[in-house]
């Protein structure tokens, strides 16, 4: 088995809510509520899930940028939970974000050039002429060029804006990268042209990836494991192809819920009852079981572990692999397309 | 060829907006044909002025934007004699032009959090386009009815039953006939009505929702309480700006649900303007695809899906990732949407386009009919002609 790059054991994030003259605490969001999986090196882990699962405070929490309520994350086989001070800031050079918006990521006042070499000179790694030397390099990889260096956040189309943010991630030539939803706000002919290049750059510079989405054709295109997430927890981590096998309830309805690109699939989404339950008081046993039409008595008691169902394929669910979904109109979309195809 | 009953044609429509930086030339030319009882997808990037048409039709265009030439037409229908006038909106005055929004034409915005007034509760701001726009005489008289009738439930003394008993006799008369009602019944059945909308769009528990401000309902369901208000005084046409963009998936699953089972119940015609492709499979029957202020392909769906003729339109549908493919690139288009203040000649799309030659920087193509139903704006078209 290849090797563990990032891996997090039992970890929990709660926001507390505060109320009242005292500011007291009167209660907790359960945004990550003990979460433990583990990334290999080389690979891209997605994580899918609808607003609010907790996706991107997993993601942040990973990083160290939020502290983790409990549990504990590992890094190369080290414990990275406690550091602080210089062993965290030389540990921040190995792990990098990519985050959803990049107009707000990049300061308008401060040229390309600086913006990205910024890390290569607060790390103390160039500066000067050897600096823009190197943000150059990283420009070219991402498909800009000289002209560009000089100029400011504004004069740029959200695509290329994207693309300069990962060029900053990877100035410190970090190992793990997190890119929360990074083409959320872009069209799909842009969305297109970054994903190729974020494919390229993991094969360039051998980078492992988390990558956070709530569309789930962009993470199915990305990853080769996916974890869905329902309400802080992790429900299902699919090794091959969740749109093929999803074990989970809670997947089945979120792959049906896509529409397919076809007029003669339309109307055959599984649709979910009611809305997703507020994480201050998440419901009791299986967080899906309100909504879920397999429901038992024991969902709404027993909360299900994450549990192998083989191939390394984990289902939280009572009854992982003894429901009978039926087909999913992308299920035989895809069967469509490969015997002779439906689309010209 | 069907029976041509459109309810809504756009004709050549030119919208500049003046910036400091330049001229924005959002749209130029853009030809939009809505066929009554149709659900029509405009598709396309940002930029490429979807929004702007739909704002135009509308006449919600602010400055610096100005509608430069173009035609709208809106034809009406009478419901009792089937008779159709034909209406071209930009000539219409602005007193008009109030009747028409929210009356006949009608939209739901992109973002509901920002959208109903967050002061108002969702029944008394539904209520409100009601009262402005609509005849409550009968649905007074029956709010009247009805609260008689709760009276005489209440078992009062023989004498006045029987005064009650007349007063109800005496309003069913008047049903045919109403009267003008006066200011609290209106209000009153406006509310009723409103109430009558919320539970069209389905909504749990509709009094109590009514009663509520739009803080305290969720996402999905603010969206739904803004398609019952659109849909409040039955328009002619049903104008979704991006309606579901802000949704997840699967409550994005739940409106366009709705949206499927109401187009069977009202008899609107619905434009939806979305940038995937998937909610158009989804929803609609017919799609206009839209690049950088220019129509460049109109058919039905089925069609659209089957034999893209517009290259825009054929690398538009290879570059959306796809749930059953097992690809390592995506087919990507080259470049990046142009800047509308210095857009390319000829056809916009050229600069961009693999089967460009020296025509496409010169002239404009014309949209033009290249299979039966099949308008395309192209030189070169692509796929079966």
């Amino acid at each position: 088995m290849a090797d563990v790059l990032v891996e997090a054991r039992h970890l929990k994030k709660y926001f507390p809510l505060t109320g009242g003259v005292f500011r007291k605490v009167i209660g907790k969001v359960h945004a990550v509520d003990d979460v433990s999986f583990k990334i290999y090196r080389g690979e891209t882990l997605g994580v899918v899930g609808e607003s609010g699962c907790g996706k991107t405070t997993l993601g942040r929490t990973i990083l160290r940028l939020l502290e983790p309520t409990a549990g504990q994350i590992f890094f190369e086989g080290r414990d990275i939970t406690h550091l602080r001070g210089k062993e965290l800031r030389e540990l921040r050079r190995e792990m990098q974000i990519v985050f959803q918006d990049p107009m707000a990521s990049l300061d308008p006042r401060i040229t390309i050039k600086n913006s990205v070499g910024e890390p290569l000179v607060v790390n103390g790694i160039a500066r000067g002429p050897k600096m823009r030397e190197m943000v150059l390099s990283l420009l070219q990889k991402v498909g800009l060029n000289e002209d560009h260096l000089n100029r400011f956040p504004h004069e740029f189309s959200g695509g290329q804006r994207q693309r300069i943010c990962i060029a900053r991630a990877l100035a410190l030539n970090p190992k793990f990268v997190v890119m929360d939803e990074p083409t959320s706000s872009t069209d799909v002919s842009v969305q297109a042209q970054t994903l190729n290049l974020m494919k390229d750059l993991q094969d360039e510079f051998k980078l492992t990836y988390m990558f956070i989405s709530h569309n789930l054709s962009v993470v199915k295109h990305m990853s080769d494991r996916v974890a869905v997430m329902y309400l802080g927890k992790i429900v299902e981590l699919n090794p091959g192809d969740i749109f093929e096998r999803p074990l989970h309830p809670y997947s089945f309805a979120l792959v049906s819920a896509v529409p397919v690109p076809d007029p003669r699939f339309a109307g055959r989404a599984q649709i979910l009852k009611g809305e997703v339950p507020s994480p201050i008081n998440p419901p009791k046993g299986c967080r899906f079981h309100p909504r879920c039409i397999y429901a038992q008595e024991i969902c709404s008691q027993e909360e299900p572990p994450l549990r192998d169902v083989g191939n390394g394929h984990l289902v939280a669910c009572h009854f992982a692999g003894e429901l009978d979904f039926g087909r999913s109109a992308q299920q035989e979309y895809a069967e469509a397309m490969e015997n002779g195809g439906v689309t010209a | 060829m069907m029976s041509e009953d459109y309810v809504l044609k756009v004709k050549n429509l030119k919208v500049n907006f003046y910036t400091y930086e330049g001229v924005v030339k959002a749209l130029d030319g853009v030809q939009l044909r809505l066929k009554r009882g149709d659900t029509m997808g405009i598709v396309g990037e940002t930029g490429c002025g979807k929004r702007v048409t739909a704002r135009s039709i509308l006449r919600l265009v602010e400055p610096p934007g100005r509608i430069e030439e173009g035609e709208i037409l809106f034809y009406d229908k009478d419901p009792e004699t089937g008779e159709v006038t034909e209406i071209d909106i930009l000539k219409l005055s602005d007193e008009e032009m109030l009747h028409m929004r929210g009356n006949k034409i009608a939209i739901v915005f992109q973002d509901p959090a920002t959208f109903p007034n967050p002061v108002f509760k969702v029944g008394d701001q539904i209520a409100e386009v009601i009262e402005i726009h609509q005849d409550l005489g009968r649905d007074a008289l029956e709010v009247k009815i009805e609260e008689l009738e709760q009276a005489l439930k209440a078992d009062p003394p023989a004498e006045k039953a029987a005064q009650i008993d007349e007063r109800i006799r005496e309003y069913k008369a008047m049903l045919d006939n109403p009267p003008e009602p006066g200011k609290k019944y209106r209000k009153k059945a406006a509310l009723r009505r409103a109430i009558q909308m919320l539970r069209m769009v389905k909504m749990p528990a509709p009094e109590q929702i009514a009663n509520q401000y739009p803080h305290e309902l969720s996402g999905g369901m603010r969206q739904r309480a803004l398609i019952a208000m659109a849909l409040a005084c039955n328009p002619s046409i049903l104008i979704c700006d991006e309606a579901t963009t802000a949704l997840d998936v699967t409550v994005q699953a739940q409106v366009l649900r709705l949206l499927n089972d109401l187009k069977k119940k009202v008899g609107s015609s619905i434009m939806i303007i979305t940038h995937d492709l998937g909610v158009v499979a989804e929803t609609c029957n017919a799609v206009t695809v839209m690049y950088a202020g220019t129509t460049v392909e109109a058919t039905s769906t089925e069609e659209l899906f089957n034999n893209p003729i517009h290259p825009y339109t054929v690398g538009l549908l290879k570059a959306v990732p796809k749930l059953h493919e097992h690809k390592d690139r995506l087919d990507q288009i080259r470049g990046s949407v142009p800047n509308l203040i210095t857009p390319p000649t000829g056809c916009r799309f050229h600069p961009r386009c693999d089967f460009a030659t020296e025509i496409c920087s010169k002239e404009k193509p014309e949209l033009r009919e290249i299979r039966p139903g099949h308008w395309v704006a192209c030189h070169h078209p692509q796929g079966k002609i």
